[in-house]
């Protein structure tokens, strides 16, 4: 059993080729039958997001079904092979539990540490996950994985801190009021930066947003994209008095709010504080208002340094959640190992059971005058005793560092117990199937290491 | 006996600290699970000392300080549970660990003089620690509110942006331990002046008869209720909310407590039973 990785992100790919792989286009469910339907795929879960087309498959056997992903890859989005193969990135085991991993907590993303993708990623497993092509073993990678992402959370500061201007003005804007939704803002001006600004402050559901601009209809385009209301240019010094946050953003070439403006707003009576984020170049907000009691000034160089001081200091804990990437890995790696166990343990269970029912059945005759009460003894202390007898093994077998060992183990009590050769009494089954060729895999390849 | 909380309150000092600096989960659940448990050792050993003397050992002033924490315990406690805000503790319980060491070195029980035998001393003393627990949060809330307001108005953003709540809420929620406190501190303050003048003509203890407006510990503490109300009062009629506000809570717990432990030990003349 193996996991495999096939895809391509903003690392791999431009722009023109992600566009072309984005499952979403064609459905991810389609897509999800067509590649369980590959030949020797068991488990299998898309990630599709503007910056990554991921699969993640689990196949039975060797790892060949790399080949099938990247035809189906190809052939899925209508891209020739030789255009796709150079942008794809191949992972097995290990490295592609360790890729996911460090998807989901950010490290792998344009901005390091966004918190997108958490949510991204739980979607993908969920769609995967409600249409029954995820089992035991791709349940556990994405649970480690959304694991990962919550320690990742919790223990490093690796999301924390705006990491863009606009965001940076709203996070200032909510240490200092809190919750936003009874506040009022006023927007002076348009430009790039302001709209982008004030769209956020229309999605923190702010009670009120105003826009005011030397050319009316630009005030009132603006007004009407974020719900708001246009007012007129001379109207700013009294909607100023009621305003909680102010974003400037003209540029003209003098001060437009000077710091008699700003403390005429603040009047007696008025116990809230005033933010003003003055996005303008050159700047529109005098710089002593800032000096106003509970006045609270940005302007763009502010912001700017907060953002890098944010990037430098996510950048510093990249090496902490790298750490918690890997130790795990370590964990959901063991516990993959332990599952190739599986089918050992579940021979040697039967093999025992057998055996028990073999000696009641023989001992039926001596036992039929016991009470049905002592019958029922009997039964459960046998069986207790063959629990007790397979314990240790089982969680030896389960607890070996390597499949080079698991192969050792298995390869020996086979030989011991004759779980293969003479177990013939015993029903079979797929999973006894399974078994069977994979330890004949296991013991050749056993053989080769010798 | 108070030694043994006084030890909880400062692990959870340690933790809460560490919790600051770090944010672990860990270690803030530490700092929250000794903190209780030292606040349950506390109420142990409170209610051992009623036992043994027969009232709440809330005569002298080592007494009324084990209180004191105590109930400022319950209070922050309150304030954690029902706001999930750790960042307080910090600041809170390092308060609890100084004066808590008073009554743990000090290990007596004062008896109860004939003078104070009755429900009006109860009253009195009870609701005056109250509104002081409520203004050591006020006072611990407004000291971290300057702190955060500092940092953004520096427009540099460090620690306290990161764990503290908003200035709004900081602001509120000094507001309401203020209000709260004001009401206790007026109530307390009726109560003792209302029970003075109906002992004063009969008591002979002389500490009784040199209870006046005039005696230190009184007199500060008046200056303390006017400056709890001046903040209220500037709040509502001149918008001296914010900063100015925290200052105010600041500063009038500060007097509270030289008025609480050094001139309550040392200067006073009437209020001084243990």
């Amino acid at each position: 059993m193996h996991l495999l990785l096939l895809g391509a992100s903003h690392h791999s790919a431009p722009v023109e080729l992600r566009e072309r792989i984005d499952f979403s286009r064609r459905g991810i469910p389609e897509a999800l039958h067509e590649l369980a339907n590959i030949d020797g795929i068991t488990e299998v879960t898309v990630l599709s997001t503007c910056n990554r087309a991921e699969i993640y498959a689990f196949c039975s056997g060797s790892n060949s079904a790399q080949e099938p992903l990247t035809e189906f890859m190809s052939s899925f989005h209508d891209v020739p092979e030789h255009k796709l193969t150079p942008h794809l990135y191949k992972r097995t085991d290990r490295d592609s539990a360790r890729h996911l991993f460090r998807v989901v907590a950010g490290l792998d993303s344009l901005v390091v540490g966004e918190p997108q993708i958490a949510g991204q990623v739980k979607d993908a497993f969920e769609i995967a996950s409600g249409h029954g092509y995820t089992g035991a073993s791709l349940n556990r990678l994405f649970h480690c994985a959304f694991g990962v992402g919550k320690r990742v959370r919790t223990e490093t500061g690796l999301g924390e801190g705006a990491v863009s201007v606009s965001y940076a003005a709203i996070s200032l804007a909510r240490k200092i009021f809190g919750d936003l939704g009874a506040l009022k803002a006023l927007v002076i001006g348009a430009g790039e930066m302001a709209e982008l600004t004030v769209t956020h402050l229309h999605a923190q559901a702010v009670a009120r947003i105003s826009v005011a601009n030397r050319t009316p209809a630009h005030a009132t385009t603006l007004a009407a994209k974020v719900d708001g209301i246009a007012v007129p240019w001379e109207a700013i010094t009294d909607e100023l008095a009621s305003t909680d946050i102010v974003i400037t953003a003209t540029g003209a070439s003098k001060w437009m709010l000077t710091r008699a403006h700003i403390a005429d707003a603040i009047r007696p009576h008025r116990d809230r504080p005033l933010f003003i984020i003055d996005i303008g170049v050159p700047r529109d907000v005098e710089p002593a208002a800032g000096d106003v009691e509970q006045v609270f000034l940005y302007n763009i160089d502010d912001l700017q340094a907060i953002v890098r001081e944010n990037l430098a200091r996510r950048q510093s804990q990249i090496d902490r959640a790298e750490f918690i990437v890997n130790e795990e890995v370590d964990g959901f790696m063991a516990w993959l190992r332990s599952r190739s166990a599986i089918p050992t343990v579940v021979a040697l269970r039967r093999r025992f059971e057998q055996t028990r029912q073999n000696e009641l059945t023989r001992l039926a005759p001596k036992l039929a005058s016991l009470s049905p009460a002592a019958k029922a003894r009997i039964e459960e202390i046998t069986r207790l005793i063959v629990e007790k007898l397979l314990l240790t093994p089982t969680e030896q077998l389960k607890a070996a560092r390597d499949e080079q060992e698991i192969a050792t183990d298995a390869d020996t009590i086979d030989r011991l117990f004759q779980l293969t050769e003479k177990d013939h009494n015993a029903p079979r089954d797929e999973t006894e199937d399974h078994r069977d060729s994979r330890s004949t895999a296991l013991r050749s390849s056993a053989v080769k290491q010798r | 006996m108070n030694i043994i909380p006084l030890l909880f309150y400062i692990i959870a000092g340690i933790a809460y600290a560490v919790h600051f600096g770090t944010s672990s989960p860990m270690s803030g659940r530490s700092a929250t699970v000794s903190l209780v448990i030292g606040t349950l050792a506390h109420t142990f050993v409170i209610g051992m000392q009623t036992m043994q003397v027969g009232h709440i050992p809330l005569v002298g002033t080592t007494g009324a300080i084990s209180a004191f924490v105590w109930l400022l315990a319950l209070a922050y406690l309150y304030t954690e549970m029902t706001t999930s805000e750790r960042a307080m503790g910090t600041f809170i319980v390092p308060l609890m660990v100084i004066l808590q060491v008073i009554p743990a070195i000090t290990n007596s029980v004062a008896t109860r003089p004939p003078v104070l035998e009755s429900h009006w001393f109860e009253i009195h003393v009870s609701s005056l620690l109250v509104a002081y627990a409520s203004f050591a949060l006020a006072c611990v809330i407004s000291v971290t509110y300057v702190l955060l307001f500092k940092e953004l108005k520096r427009k540099h953003l460090g620690v306290f942006y990161a764990r503290l709540p908003s200035l709004q809420v900081l602001d509120v929620m000094n507001r309401r331990a203020v209000t709260f406190g004001w009401l206790f501190l007026t109530l307390g303050l009726v109560v003792g002046a209302v029970w003075l003048l109906q002992v004063q003509p009969s008591a002979a203890d002389p500490r009784v008869q040199a209870m006046s407006i005039l005696d230190p510990k009184i007199f500060i503490v008046v200056m303390c209720w006017l400056v709890y109300t001046f903040e209220l009062y500037a709040r509502r009629a001149i918008g001296w909310g914010g900063r100015r506000a925290a200052w105010l809570s600041a500063i009038g717990f500060a007097i509270l407590m030289l008025n609480f432990v050094p001139i309550g030990y040392f200067v006073t003349r009437s209020h001084n039973f243990y």
